[in-house]
C-alpha cells in the first residue's frame, strides 16, 4: 500500500468521524440536556441543505439561473402529504413518491423551456413557480388550498414508529447525507464536467459534441428530483404543509445561500444553508430583523466575495487565464 | 354590447395603466442596463408608503400627495442605483461588461435589496394593511349612462396618459432622452463619443421609478389599502408584460400590459379571484416558449 492510498484512507475516516461527531453526537447530547428547540432548526437546516446542494447542480455547476425551486420543494411536499393521507401510503414509498413527483414536473417544465437562454429561462421559472403556487393555493378539492394537508401518522419505517424528535432527526441527517452524496458524485463525474462546460460556454461544448438540452433537461430532473425528496421529508418531519412555504421568497432564500456559498461549489451551498437558517436562530434577539439579515448577507457577500465563501468559477477563470497566456505565449494585456 | 362588459373593460384598462407604468421603468432599465432591476416593484410600495405618511400626518391635498409620492419614487430609484448597481460597474472593459456573470450579480444584488426594502418597510410600518382616511380615497362612484365608474379609474387612466406624454417628451425632445435611447442602442459607442454612462443611468431609474411610485399611491388611493408586500403581485404582471412586449420596447410592453389587464378582468367572469393570476403567468410561458423575442420584439427600435 503506497502512501497515497494510506493518506486517501486516513482523510477518509476522519471525515467520517467528524460527520458522525456533528451529526449525531452533538444531536445526542442536545436532546439529553432537553433542548429539542435546536434538533427542530437542525431538521430545517438538513432540508435546506438538501435544497442547496438540489440548487446549486442547476445553478452553480449548470449555469441556468432557477428562480422558481421552491414550486418543485412544494411539488415534492404535496405528492408525498396526499399518498400518505388520502391513500395511506407509508413512508417508504411516499418518499421517493415526492421526488418523482418533483422531478416529472421538472422535466415537463424543462422540455419546453430549455432552448431558452439566460435571462429568459429564469423568467419561465419564476412563471412556473408562481403557476405552481397559485394551483396548489387554488385547487381547494385536491390540495386543500389555503388551510394546506395535515398528517397525523408519524414516520414508519420497518414496522417501528418513529414518535420522538431525535429518532426523525436521524432518518433526516441519513437522508440528507445520502441525498448530498449522490449530488457530490454527480458533480464529480463526467455528467458534472459536461454540465460546467455549458456553463462556461455552452456552444463550444454543442460543438465538442455535448448534447446541450438532453443534458440541460437530465441536469434539471436530476435537481427538481431531490427538491422533491426535501419535500417529503418536510412534509413528513413537520406533518403539516400549506402552500405559504413555497412562494417565491423561498426560492430566493435557496437561491441567497447558493450565492453566498460560492455558486458551482457544494460545500459552500451547504455552509450558506447553514449560515442562512443558523444565523437567524443565533441573532434571535434582533426579533423580525430575520429575513433582513437574510436580505444583507446575501447583499454583501455579492459585494465582498463574488464568488462566494468557496467559489468554484474563480478557480476555472485563473486555470483559463494561465492557459491563455501560455498558448499565446507572451504577457495577458489587461482592458484597462 | 352588455353594459357589465364594458365596466370590465374599463376596470382592466386602469389596471393594466398601471401595469404599464411598473413596465416602463422596468424596461428603460433594461434598455440602458441590460439588466432586470427585481427592486423595482419596490419603487412601487415606496411610493405608496411615501404619500401614506403625507396623508396621514401632513394632511395635504391630493395633487401634492401624488407629486411627494412621485419624488419619493425617484429619489429612491437613485439610491437604489448608488448602492446596489454602481458598486457592479466597477469593471467597465468590454470582457466584464459582456460577462454573464456580472449580469447574474446585478441581478442577485437587486433581488437583495427588495428583500431588504420590503422588511425595513415592515420593520417601520408593520405587516398589516394600512387604511387611507376616508377623504381621500378614490371611489366615488360617477355614472356615465348606465355605466357606473369611480373617480379612482379616471385619475389612474388620466394621469397615466399624462404620465406617457411626459415620458414621450423626455425621450425624444431632450438631451437626456437622446443620450438614455443612445446608451440602450449601444454602451460602448455612446460611451465613446462623450456621453456620460453613469449620469443617464441615473437619470433612467429616477424617470422609471417615478412612474412607479407614482403608480404605488395611485392604487393605494383606489384600492384604499397599503401593505408592505404590495409591490409584488403587479410588480411581476408588469415585468410579464415587458417580456411580452419584448424586453426592450416601451410601446411594446404598455400595449402588452393593457391586454393583460382587461384579460385579467374579463377572466375573472369565467373564474374565481384567486385563479385569474393564472391568466398573466400562463401568457408568459406561452411567450416565451412561442414567441422568445416578445410578441413586440426585433421589429422595433430599442426603447
Amino acid at each position: 500500500m503506497n502512501i497515497n492510498a494510506k493518506n486517501k484512507i486516513r482523510s477518509r475516516i476522519i471525515t467520517l468521524a467528524v460527520l458522525i461527531l456533528v451529526l449525531a453526537v452533538v444531536p445526542g447530547i442536545l436532546s439529553v440536556l432537553g433542548k429539542s428547540y435546536y434538533i427542530q432548526v437542525a431538521n430545517s437546516a438538513l432540508i435546506f441543505c438538501i435544497l442547496a446542494a438540489s440548487m446549486n447542480l442547476i445553478t452553480g455547476t449548470s449555469g441556468l439561473l432557477c428562480l422558481g425551486h421552491a414550486a418543485f420543494f412544494g411539488i415534492g411536499a404535496y405528492a408525498a402529504a396526499l399518498a400518505a393521507t388520502d391513500l395511506g401510503l407509508p413512508f417508504w414509498v411516499t418518499l421517493p413518491l415526492g421526488g418523482i413527483a418533483g422531478g416529472i414536473a421538472g422535466i415537463l417544465v424543462a422540455l419546453p423551456t430549455m432552448r431558452l437562454i439566460s435571462i429568459y429561462f429564469s423568467v419561465a421559472t419564476l412563471g412556473v413557480g408562481e403557476i405552481i403556487h397559485v394551483t396548489l393555493l387554488n385547487w381547494v378539492s385536491f390540495t386543500r388550498g389555503p388551510m394546506g394537508v395535515q398528517i397525523y401518522e408519524p414516520i414508519t419505517l420497518f414496522g417501528h414508529r418513529f414518535t420522538s424528535l431525535l429518532s426523525v432527526y436521524y432518518i433526516i441527517a441519513v437522508l440528507a447525507c445520502i441525498s448530498i452524496w449522490i449530488i457530490w458524485k454527480l458533480t464529480n463525474s463526467y455528467f458534472g464536467n459536461a454540465l460546467r462546460s455549458l456553463r462556461e460556454d455552452d456552444q463550444c461544448a454543442e460543438a465538442m459534441g455535448i448534447n446541450v438540452v438532453k443534458l440541460k433537461i437530465q441536469a434539471f430532473g436530476v435537481s427538481t428530483f431531490f427538491a422533491g425528496i426535501a419535500g417529503a421529508i418536510l412534509a413528513h418531519s413537520v406533518g403539516y404543509i400549506s402552500p405559504d412555504s413555497f412562494q417565491f421568497s423561498e426560492s430566493i432564500l435557496i437561491l441567497a445561500m447558493v450565492v453566498v456559498g460560492g455558486l458551482g461549489s457544494l460545500p459552500g451551498g451547504l455552509l450558506g444553508a447553514l449560515l442562512l437558517i443558523l444565523l437567524p436562530e443565533v441573532a434571535r434577539g434582533l426579533g423580525d430583523f430575520r429575513m433582513i439579515a437574510v436580505g444583507a448577507v446575501m447583499f454583501l457577500s455579492i459585494l465582498l466575495l463574488p464568488r462566494g465563501l468557496f467559489g468554484e468559477t474563480s478557480a476555472i477563470d485563473l486555470a483559463r487565464r494561465q492557459f491563455n497566456s501560455a498558448w499565446n505565449g507572451r504577457q495577458m494585456v489587461g482592458w484597462k | 354590447m352588455d353594459s357589465y362588459f364594458l365596466m370590465q373593460i374599463v376596470n382592466g384598462l386602469s389596471a393594466g395603466m398601471i401595469y404599464a407604468l411598473i413596465a416602463i421603468g422596468f424596461t428603460l432599465i433594461f434598455g440602458v442596463l441590460n439588466v432586470v432591476n427585481f427592486a423595482h416593484g419596490e419603487m412601487y410600495t415606496i411610493g405608496a408608503f411615501a404619500g401614506l405618511v403625507c396623508i396621514n400626518s401632513l394632511h395635504w391635498p391630493l395633487a401634492l400627495v401624488i407629486i411627494v409620492a412621485l419624488a419619493a419614487g425617484g429619489v429612491a430609484g437613485v439610491v437604489l442605483e448608488k448602492v446596489a448597481f454602481k458598486p457592479f460597474r466597477r469593471f467597465q472593459d468590454e470582457a466584464s461588461l459582456k460577462s454573464r456573470a456580472m449580469r447574474e450579480a446585478t441581478l442577485l444584488s437587486s433581488l437583495a435589496f427588495s428583500i431588504l426594502i420590503k422588511e425595513i418597510i415592515q420593520h417601520f410600518f408593520g405587516a398589516e394593511m394600512q387604511t387611507i382616511p376616508a377623504g381621500y380615497l378614490l371611489n366615488d362612484p360617477i355614472k356615465v349612462g348606465s355605466l357606473t365608474f369611480s373617480t379612482g379609474q379616471f385619475l389612474i387612466l388620466g394621469s397615466s396618459v399624462v404620465m406617457l406624454g411626459g415620458l414621450q417628451y423626455v425621450l425624444f425632445h431632450t438631451r437626456i432622452g437622446l443620450a438614455i435611447r443612445a446608451i440602450s442602442n449601444n454602451p460602448l459607442g455612446a460611451k465613446y463619443v462623450g456621453l456620460s454612462v453613469d449620469k443617464t443611468i441615473i437619470a433612467t431609474f429616477a424617470v422609471g421609478s417615478m412612474l412607479g411610485g407614482a403608480a404605488g399611491i395611485m392604487v393605494g388611493l383606489y384600492q384604499g389599502a397599503i401593505f408592505p408586500y404590495m409591490g409584488y403581485a403587479p410588480s411581476l404582471k408588469a415585468f410579464v408584460a415587458m417580456v411580452m412586449g419584448g424586453l426592450s420596447s416601451i410601446p411594446g410592453a404598455v400595449v402588452c400590459a393593457l391586454i393583460l389587464g382587461v384579460c385579467e378582468s374579463m377572466a375573472t367572469n369565467f373564474m374565481t379571484q384567486g385563479w385569474s393570476d393564472m391568466v398573466a403567468y400562463s401568457f408568459l410561458i406561452i411567450t416565451l416558449i412561442f414567441f422568445p423575442q416578445g410578441i413586440f420584439g426585433a421589429r422595433r427600435e430599442r426603447v
